[in-house]
Formats: C-alpha cells, sequence, structure tokens
C-alpha cells in the first residue's frame, strides 16, 4: 500500500479556499395577493409553514396584504423564488413572482 | 359555548370533533379538488393553474408539475383521513391546505374577486363559503 503524505497547506495561502464569484443574478420577489374570503389566521399559518417566520413578522405581512392588496413575502434567487410561489399556491393563496 | 370543531390533544393529536354533515362538506371539498386537478373540463381547474409568473407567457414546466402532484397529493390525504377522528400535523396540513384551494376555487369559479362582489354573492354561495372558512379558521387555530 502506498504511503500518502499529507500536503501543507500554508496558513497564508488561501487562494484555493476563497471562492471568488462575480454575482449577476437579478433579485426576484414572491408576492401574495389579497382576496376577500381567506380567514386572515389561515395566511399567517402558511406564511410561518413555509418561511418559518416568526409570529410578528407573518401577522405584519398578512396585514399588509389585506390592507395593500399584496405583499412581498420574499426575495432571492429566481429557481428558490418560484419554488416558494408554487408552495404558496399549492397551500390555496394567490402568489406570484416578478423581477426586481 | 360553542364546542371547536379542531383540538389540539396534549400527546400532539388533533382531534376532530365535527358530525356527519360537515365531514360531508369536507368530503365533497377534497374531492372536487382532486378532480379538479385531473379534469381540465372542470370550473376549478382554472383557479389551479393560475400564472407563477405573469410576465411570462407560459411558467416552467416543472414548477407546474410540482404544483399538480402536491395539490394531488394533499388532496389524497385529506381524502383518505376524512372519517379519522384523530390527525397528526402533515395530515392537518393536507386538510389546510386542500380546504384552502377549495374555498379559492369556489370563490373565483362564481366570480367573487373582491368584498362588493362577496357581498353581492347569493344566500347559498355564502353560505357553502362560510362553512369553509369556520373550518379553516378552526384547524389553523390548532396548527
Amino acid at each position: 500500500m502506498p504511503s500518502v503524505k499529507p500536503q501543507k497547506i500554508s496558513s497564508t495561502d488561501t487562494s484555493l479556499l476563497v471562492e471568488e464569484r462575480v454575482r449577476t443574478e437579478k433579485t426576484w420577489n414572491v408576492l401574495v395577493w389579497n382576496d376577500p374570503v381567506t380567514p386572515m389566521k389561515v395566511v399567517e399559518v402558511i406564511f410561518k409553514k413555509i418561511f418559518g417566520y416568526s409570529n410578528n413578522k407573518c401577522t405584519q405581512l398578512m396585514l399588509q396584504v389585506h390592507h395593500e392588496g399584496k405583499s412581498i413575502v420574499w426575495s432571492g434567487a429566481r429557481d428558490r423564488a418560484e419554488s416558494y410561489c408554487v408552495k404558496l399556491q399549492v397551500a390555496g393563496l394567490i402568489a406570484t413572482i416578478e423581477q426586481v | 359555548m360553542a364546542s371547536r370543531l379542531f383540538v389540539r390533544r396534549r400527546d400532539g393529536r388533533i382531534e376532530v370533533k365535527i358530525n356527519a354533515v360537515g365531514r360531508a362538506i369536507l368530503k365533497e371539498a377534497f374531492v372536487n379538488v382532486l378532480k379538479a386537478e385531473q379534469d381540465p373540463s372542470h370550473q376549478w381547474h382554472v383557479s389551479l393553474n393560475g400564472p407563477i409568473d405573469p410576465s411570462q407567457d407560459a411558467d416552467n414546466p416543472l414548477a407546474m408539475f410540482s404544483r399538480q402532484n402536491e395539490i394531488s397529493t394533499n388532496a389524497e390525504l385529506a381524502g383518505v383521513t376524512v372519517e379519522d377522528n384523530f390527525l397528526n400535523d402533515a395530515e392537518g396540513w393536507a386538510w389546510l391546505t386542500t380546504l384552502q384551494v377549495a374555498l379559492r376555487s369556489t370563490v373565483q369559479s362564481y366570480g367573487i374577486l373582491d368584498d362588493e362582489k362577496w357581498a353581492s354573492a347569493a344566500a347559498e354561495v355564502r353560505g357553502y363559503v362560510e362553512n369553509l372558512q369556520q373550518l379553516l379558521f378552526e384547524l389553523a387555530d390548532v396548527l
């Protein structure tokens, strides 16, 4: 069995460890739209289950949907925005995505 | 004081205290969601296929398939547990999401898209919608 000598890496040599990335992706918003019949409590529970937000944040977002007609509930990369939008739609809310 | 329809027990289960009339409403809603997902001619089908990105002519087929699959799975689980007296959290979530889909599809199929339309909706429709709202509200309270 050949012996394998561990390769020494200098503590100052960080060029291999640091990933340099140029971020070119644009941000996408997930929007939830108001409807006249969904109970407020249900909207809060769905936000908590899908995003794991605090009770206060869920209430704030729900009230924004109720009073302003819509709310941005999440922002970030497109693929994640699409996944969250699908989860909200599966839960019966009116949700869409938009590019910022 | 009116008794509650859902009660969270100490062992974590959700007790369902709904009579035969309520179970029939639930069953009808669960069956209709499953049918609507599979049948393009069902009056609820359109509401289950809303746009994900309205700026595009067509949405990502994988996302659409994922949505269809998850809605059907939730409706199937809700359907097979509709007579149960105790639910776990996953079953409770399946009931909540399927009921919410049924509620939104009902109002969308009757064109109830704002408060004015809701106020002028037929009494029968309002009664059905209020039943679904009560079930949803009480279920959300224990989830």
